[in-house]
C-alpha cells in the first residue's frame, strides 16, 4: 500500500490521531500535496456514499470528516493559494424561524470535504443575510438552505425567492432537511435536492463544476 | 364494551379489542411529581437541574440546549466528572402530595397510572455534550463515554425508586430520540454496545417492581433497532414515523411489540392544519397497519399537539376509523 492509499484508508476509518502522520509522510516521500489533498477528497465521497446508502452512520461520517479536516490541517502549508479549496465558496444555514442545526452541520462538514471553502450562518437565518453573504464573500457557487420543520417550509421558500431576485449570479442554490422534498424544491425554484449529507456534497459538486 | 386499559391489552396481545386505540387515552400522564424535569417556559431560558442551558425562543416547537463555549456542560469528554453532577432526586414527603393525589385519582382498571421522563439517555449526554461531540466521542473515548452513561443509569434507577415507591406507576412513558427522520443516529451495533444493557437495567427495575408497560418514545427512524427495543423491554415504541414503514415492522415483530404512531406529526400538526388532512392521514396509517399490535396517533410525545385542536382532530378522525374497520 502506497503512503496516499495509506492516507486514504485511515480518513475513510476515521482515524484522526494517525492521519496527520500519514499525511507528512506521504509529503516526505515525495508525494504532490495536491494529490494528497484529491485521495481526502476522494475518500469522503467514498464515505458519503456510505452514508447514503445508510451502510455507514453519523458518528462514521463525522470522525471521517475530523481526520481529513486534520490531514488538511498539515498539508495547507504546502498546497498553492490558501487552502484546500478548489471548488469555490459554499454559504451554508438554517433558515429563518428554524434553529436546527445538526442536519446543517453534518452537510457543510460534507461539502467542505469534498473541496469547498464554508461560510456557516447558523441557523434562523433571515433570507436577506444569505444575499448579504453572497455579497460578502468571493466566488461564491453554492448557496444551501436548510430546515426542518414542516412550518419554517414558507421561509426556505422566501429564502430561494429572495436569493434569485436579488440579481446576483454565478452560483446555484441547493436545499434540504426532513420535509423537503425533491418536488418541493423544484417548486420554490432551488436548483438542486439532497435527502442527507452525503448526496448534498454529490450534488454540491456536481453544481459547481457544471 | 372494554375498558381503555383492557382494549389497550388486547391490542397488543393481538387479541380482540373492540376500538383502535385513541392515542395515549389509555396513559394517565403524572406531570406534577417533583422530580418530573423542568423546561424553560416558551420565549425563556433556563439551566436545568444538571447545568444545561436550555432555550425555548418565541415560535419554535421545542426547546433547544445551548452548546457554544460559554454555556457547554462537558468542555473534554475524559474529563467529565469534573463537570458533571447528577441532581439529586430526593423531595420532602409533602412535595409528594400533588402527583399521589393525580395517581390516587385514576381508575386503574381503565388506565395506566404512567410516569413521565424525558430526557432519556442517548439525548443526556448530547444534551451535556452536543449531538456532534457525542457520536465522535463512542469512537474516540468509549471508555469515558460508558462511564458517563452508567452514572446517568445510576441517576435514572434512583429516579425510577421515586416514582415507584411514591407512586406504584403501572406505566412508564420514556422518551429518546435514537434517529433522524431516515436512519438511527448510530449503528445497531454501536447502539448494542452503549445502549441496550443501559435501558435493560432501567426498563428491567420497572418492570421488577411492579410497572406493566414500558412505551419508549422515539419519533424516528428506528426500524433496525427494534430488536433492541425488545431485549430491552419495552412494550410500546411511540412515535414510530412512516418512514419506518410500519406494516412491515407490525408482520415481523408483532406480537413482541406493539407500534404506536404511523401518523408524522409534521405533516397534519402546522398552522392552517384541515380536519380533512388529519382523517386522511388517520384513515391511511389506520387502514394500512390494522386493529392489531398498531395504535394509531401522531408521533409528536406527549398527549398534546403543536397548534390547538390537532389532538382532539386526531382522535375524532380515529373515532371515525372505528366506525368504519370494528
Amino acid at each position: 500500500m502506497t503512503k496516499i492509499e495509506e492516507v486514504k484508508a485511515k480518513v475513510e476509518a476515521g482515524k484522526s490521531k494517525l492521519v496527520p502522520g500519514l499525511v507528512q509522510e506521504a509529503l516526505d516521500a515525495g508525494n504532490n500535496p495536491q494529490d494528497i489533498l484529491d485521495a481526502m477528497v476522494e475518500s469522503m465521497g467514498v464515505v458519503g456514499e456510505k452514508f447514503s446508502t445508510g451502510e455507514i452512520f453519523v458518528p462514521e461520517m463525522l470522525i471521517a470528516a475530523k481526520a481529513m479536516s486534520k490531514g488538511v490541517d498539515v498539508l495547507k502549508p504546502h498546497l498553492a493559494g490558501d487552502g484546500a479549496s478548489k471548488l469555490g465558496t459554499c454559504i451554508i444555514g438554517t433558515v429563518a424561524g428554524d434553529l436546527h442545526d445538526i442536519g446543517k452541520n453534518l452537510v457543510s462538514l460534507m461539502i467542505e470535504s469534498a473541496g469547498f471553502d464554508m461560510v456557516d450562518l447558523g441557523v434562523d437565518v433571515p433570507a436577506e443575510t444569505f444575499v448579504q453573504a453572497i455579497k460578502d464573500h468571493d466566488n461564491v457557487k453554492i448557496v444551501a438552505c436548510s430546515g426542518l420543520l414542516t412550518s419554517t417550509m414558507p421561509a426556505m421558500k422566501e429564502a430561494v425567492a429572495t436569493i434569485k431576485a436579488s440579481g446576483l449570479t454565478g452560483f446555484k442554490v441547493i436545499v434540504g432537511g426532513a420535509p423537503v422534498t425533491p418536488e418541493y424544491a423544484a417548486e420554490i425554484g432551488a436548483d438542486g435536492f439532497a435527502p442527507d449529507a452525503g448526496t448534498a456534497a454529490v450534488k454540491a459538486k456536481e453544481l459547481a463544476t457544471a | 364494551m372494554l375498558t381503555k386499559k383492557q382494549n389497550l391489552v388486547e391490542v397488543m396481545k393481538g387479541g380482540n379489542p373492540d376500538r383502535f386505540v385513541k392515542q395515549y387515552e389509555a396513559f394517565a400522564m403524572m406531570m406534577r411529581t417533583p422530580i418530573t424535569r423542568i423546561k424553560p417556559p416558551i420565549g425563556g431560558e433556563i439551566v436545568n437541574e444538571w447545568g444545561v442551558t436550555i432555550r425555548w425562543p418565541e415560535g419554535q416547537l421545542g426547546a433547544f440546549p445551548v452548546h457554544d463555549e460559554e454555556h457547554i456542560v462537558i468542555k473534554d469528554i475524559t474529563k467529565w466528572r469534573d463537570y458533571v453532577k447528577a441532581p439529586s432526586v430526593e423531595c420532602s414527603e409533602e412535595s409528594w402530595a400533588v402527583a399521589i393525589a393525580d395517581a390516587e385519582a385514576v381508575d386503574r382498571n381503565d388506565q395506566y397510572v404512567t410516569v413521565f421522563v424525558a430526557p432519556g439517555i442517548f439525548e443526556q449526554v448530547h444534551y451535556l455534550m452536543s449531538m456532534e461531540e457525542a457520536l465522535m466521542a463512542y469512537y474516540e473515548e468509549p471508555e469515558a463515554m460508558h462511564e458517563l452513561i452508567d452514572y446517568i443509569v445510576e441517576f435514572e434507577l434512583k429516579l425510577a425508586k421515586e416514582f415507584v415507591d411514591h407512586l406504584h406507576p403501572d406505566a412508564v412513558f420514556h422518551h429518546d430520540d435514537w434517529g433522524s427522520q431516515i436512519n438511527s443516529f448510530i449503528s445497531p451495533a454501536m447502539f448494542e454496545e452503549f445502549f441496550v444493557p443501559a435501558y435493560k437495567k432501567i426498563y428491567g427495575y420497572y418492570k421488577d417492581n411492579g410497572v406493566e408497560l414500558i412505551i419508549h418514545h422515539s419519533d424516528s427512524y428506528a426500524a433496525n433497532l427494534v430488536p433492541a427495543m425488545i431485549e430491552m423491554g419495552i412494550d410500546i415504541w411511540q412515535g414510530v414515523m412512516t418512514t419506518n414503514h410500519v406494516p412491515d415492522l407490525i408482520k415481523e415483530y408483532g406480537g413482541k411489540i406493539t407500534f404506536m404512531g404511523d401518523i408524522d406529526s409534521g405533516v397534519i400538526d402546522f398552522p392552517g392544519w384541515t380536519k380533512e388532512n388529519i382523517e386522511e392521514k388517520v384513515e391511511t396509517a389506520c387502514r394500512r397497519c390494522g386493529k392489531l399490535y398498531f395504535i394509531p396517533g401522531a408521533s409528536q410525545g406527549l398527549n398534546v399537539s403543536s397548534f390547538p385542536g390537532v389532538y382532539e382532530a386526531t382522535d375524532e378522525a380515529i373515532d371515525r376509523m372505528t366506525k368504519e374497520m370494528f
